[in-house]
């Protein structure tokens, strides 16, 4: 196993859409009706998304570019598309990237090919508390029925790249330790605890949860990670750390609460 | 004796059962303990035969030893069958001594957790820096208003769908003045605000007489302040899903439960900001003012007939929002709300450096349809404000215990900004 390329993957992951928890509790089985008895994908219904039309359609007589005030959810929504992104690539249990302002914004719509959101954002790394990277970033949501991830592009990629650090690789040496067997649920706990122990799982769970959020950005959706419902070790192969999570999302525009299903692994 | 020793035994088994609970992170949903009492020799060798069945996976928490002495086993919900059907066969009696193990270890956990601490005795010893339940916030109203008399009455403007008062809390310092009105936990997983809710109750009972500038304001205004407008939602965040957002009504016709009390009033009411799906955490419900949780301020707001600010607090996103939320028309007092707004947050951020953006809902952060400003706003309250707090995502509902009293501290800044422009401005 290579400690000094640590690149870890998203393995597998599905969303559904489920009532968080049912609304008359089920007569017969010994299922529970708390939300912590979520079992993927057994209980869930797969998430047809149909919430894609935006009531803002553009006018296909208006100008093609448009300046928006980069305060308002327009250009905010899309500078999330790009957090997302960013930690994708980088993002790790001790590095999370996010973006503090959003200094321009501007759309193109590039008619059937999508919208474009160009973006001037201040991006923070979780490791240089202090410095922030002023970037451009490129957004474009495709047009279409059914859900299609935004295309992203960040000007400040490659000054972003970092190497593998000490303290990464002390966690994954520690935890794919034959004999681990990490699990936990509801971290944070409905006071906002997390156990110092869990910090880094619920951190990765961050991570690991972008992947989902990305995929299903569109102009109509803001999403955080609320939870991690449960995280369950699974066997180590090869050395791996494998770690299987059930995470709950927030999307702030329709306030669903989103359950997904996330498997990693490290590579 | 025998009676009591049982009990013993049982407190003991049970709390056996807990910590295992607790250690063991495993469910017993659906188990079952069992007591047999052998009554004869081969009863006993037929139990103990019983117990060899590996595939069971019975839990004996007392071994057959002999004839007389109960046994107690814990069988897991899928071997209740083939062991029923083994001791009917075998004519042996038994006695259900847990019904659901899941359920008294649930309620066990819950026990111990709500003795986490004595009650208050004032409002002194309360715990501002900690979450709360239903029952202890509304002892909390109570203590307060025994406390203070002279400026603090408790008003029930009406009753949740589940039948739970509405509190509202009256502070003022005479007759007939106008009020000022303050409403956190509309959504009830928003936890932090009916926690700071708590907190802005008891600063503006030490407040009075000692800050000037809240002296100022209650010598002129009455401020009306429901901390758990939501009482059913917050109850089942509590009892059930820590996530649930809206009331707790059953919607005819369908199998889910409840309406965005946010969504329900009559301002622009059903508009493509809101659902008509009662499944939806955005569903505005059959028609406007259906959820008497709404009604009772919409009743309480009429009737008082002279407010002159409405603020509605939820979390997460660091927002202090003004209509309109409905429609893109800018309200026609736009220009002096964003202003004070630009105070408000310019206020609280001095505290900590909490940023927060201002604006109306529509631009801000979404189109939202039926919302409580929008209506108080075209009754007439011109300084109708809603907030967004901490934080913008990290914790979102689940914000730490220990955050509570800083984001408190630092809006209350923002609605002194509010109260006393308003006051200046009346």
């Amino acid at each position: 196993m290579n400690w000094f390329c640590f690149v870890w993957t998203v393995l597998f992951s599905m969303v559904w859409q489920c009532p968080a928890a049912p609304s008359t509790p089920s007569p017969t089985a010994p299922g529970s009706t708390a939300q912590d008895e979520v079992e993927c994908p057994s209980n869930c219904v797969l998430l047809i998304y149909s919430n894609r039309s935006t009531s803002e359609a553009q006018d296909p007589l208006v100008m093609t570019s448009t300046e928006l005030n980069p305060d308002h959810y327009e250009a905010q929504r899309a500078a999330h598309a790009v957090r997302y992104y960013l930690n994708t690539l980088y993002g790790t249990p001790f590095r999370q990237l996010s973006f503090s302002k959003v200094h321009q914004a501007r759309t193109e719509d590039l008619g059937e090919a999508g919208m474009k959101y160009l973006l001037e954002i201040s991006v923070k790394d979780s490791l240089n508390k202090s410095s922030e990277k002023l970037c451009s970033a490129e957004v474009v949501y495709p047009r279409g029925e059914t859900q299609q991830p935004p295309k992203v592009q960040i000007s400040c990629a490659a000054s972003l790249q970092l190497n593998t650090s000490a303290e990464e690789e002390d966690f994954y040496k520690r935890y794919s330790a034959a004999d681990s067997a990490v699990s936990g649920k509801d971290i944070p706990d409905s006071y906002g605890h997390v156990d110092p122990e869990m910090v880094p799982f619920w951190k990765l769970a961050g991570v690991a949860s972008t992947f989902i959020m990305l995929n299903e950005s569109n102009e109509n959706t803001l999403y955080n990670l609320a939870q991690v419902a449960k995280i369950t070790q699974l066997e180590s192969q090869n050395g791996q750390l494998r770690l299987e999570y059930v995470v709950l999302l927030h999307d702030m525009i329709s306030q669903v609460i989103i359950i997904a299903c996330i498997t990693t692994s490290d590579d | 004796m025998i009676l009591l020793w049982e009990a013993k035994m049982k407190g003991l088994l049970v709390l056996l059962a807990v910590s295992v609970a607790v250690f063991a992170k495993e469910s017993f949903v659906g188990d079952q303990v069992l007591r047999i009492t052998a009554k004869s020799e081969t009863e006993l060798v037929l139990l103990k035969e019983l117990s060899q069945l590996e595939h069971l996976k019975l839990d004996f928490w007392t071994e057959p030893v002999e004839e007389s002495l109960p046994v107690d086993i814990r069988v897991p919900f899928h071997s209740l069958q083939p062991v029923r059907a083994f001791l009917a066969y075998h004519e042996i009696h038994y006695n259900i001594m847990i019904e659901d193990l899941q359920a008294l270890v649930d309620m066990e956990q819950r026990e111990m957790i709500n003795t986490r601490a004595p009650e208050p005795r004032s409002t002194d010893d309360f715990d501002y820096a900690n979450y709360h339940t239903l029952s202890e916030i509304n002892s909390f109203i109570d203590l307060l208003v025994r406390e203070n008399p002279n400026l603090v009455s408790k008003v029930v403007i009406g009753q949740s769908y589940e039948g739970r008062a509405l509190n509202v809390l009256k502070f003022s310092t005479g007759a007939n003045r106008p009020g000022l009105w303050i409403d956190t936990g509309i959504h009830s997983r928003e936890w932090v605000t009916q926690a700071s809710g708590t907190w802005f109750a008891k600063k503006i009972v030490t407040g009075y007489g000692t800050d000037a500038a809240l002296t100022a304001i209650l010598d002129k205004f009455d401020i009306f302040l429901e901390i758990v407008t939501n009482p059913d939602g917050f109850q089942y965040t509590h009892s059930s899903n820590r996530m649930w957002r809206k009331t707790r009504k059953p919607n005819s016709g369908s199998s889910c439960v409840g309406v965005d009390p946010n969504r329900n009033w009559d301002a622009g009411f059903g508009g493509s900001g809101s659902s008509n799906s009662p499944c939806s955490e955005t569903y505005r419900g059959p028609y406007a003012h259906s959820e008497p949780e709404v009604k009772a301020i919409v009743d309480f707001v009429k009737s008082h007939g002279n407010l002159k600010a409405f603020v509605s607090i939820h979390s997460y996103s660091q927002m202090l929002l003004y209509p309109y939320g409905y429609t893109r028309t800018p309200c026609k007092d736009q220009a002096e709300l964003h202003e004070l707004a630009k105070k408000a947050v310019t206020d609280l951020k001095s505290l900590y450096g909490t940023s927060y953006k201002y604006g109306s809902i529509i631009t801000t952060i979404y189109q939202a349809s039926g919302g409580t400003i929008d209506w108080t706003y075209d009754q007439g309250i011109k300084y109708s404000y809603t907030f967004e707090l901490r934080d913008t995502g990290l914790y979102g509902f689940l914000l730490p215990a220990r955050q509570i009293i800083p984001t408190a501290e630092e809006t209350w800044l923002a609605l002194m900004a509010i109260m006393e422009h308003t006051k200046n401005n009346s």
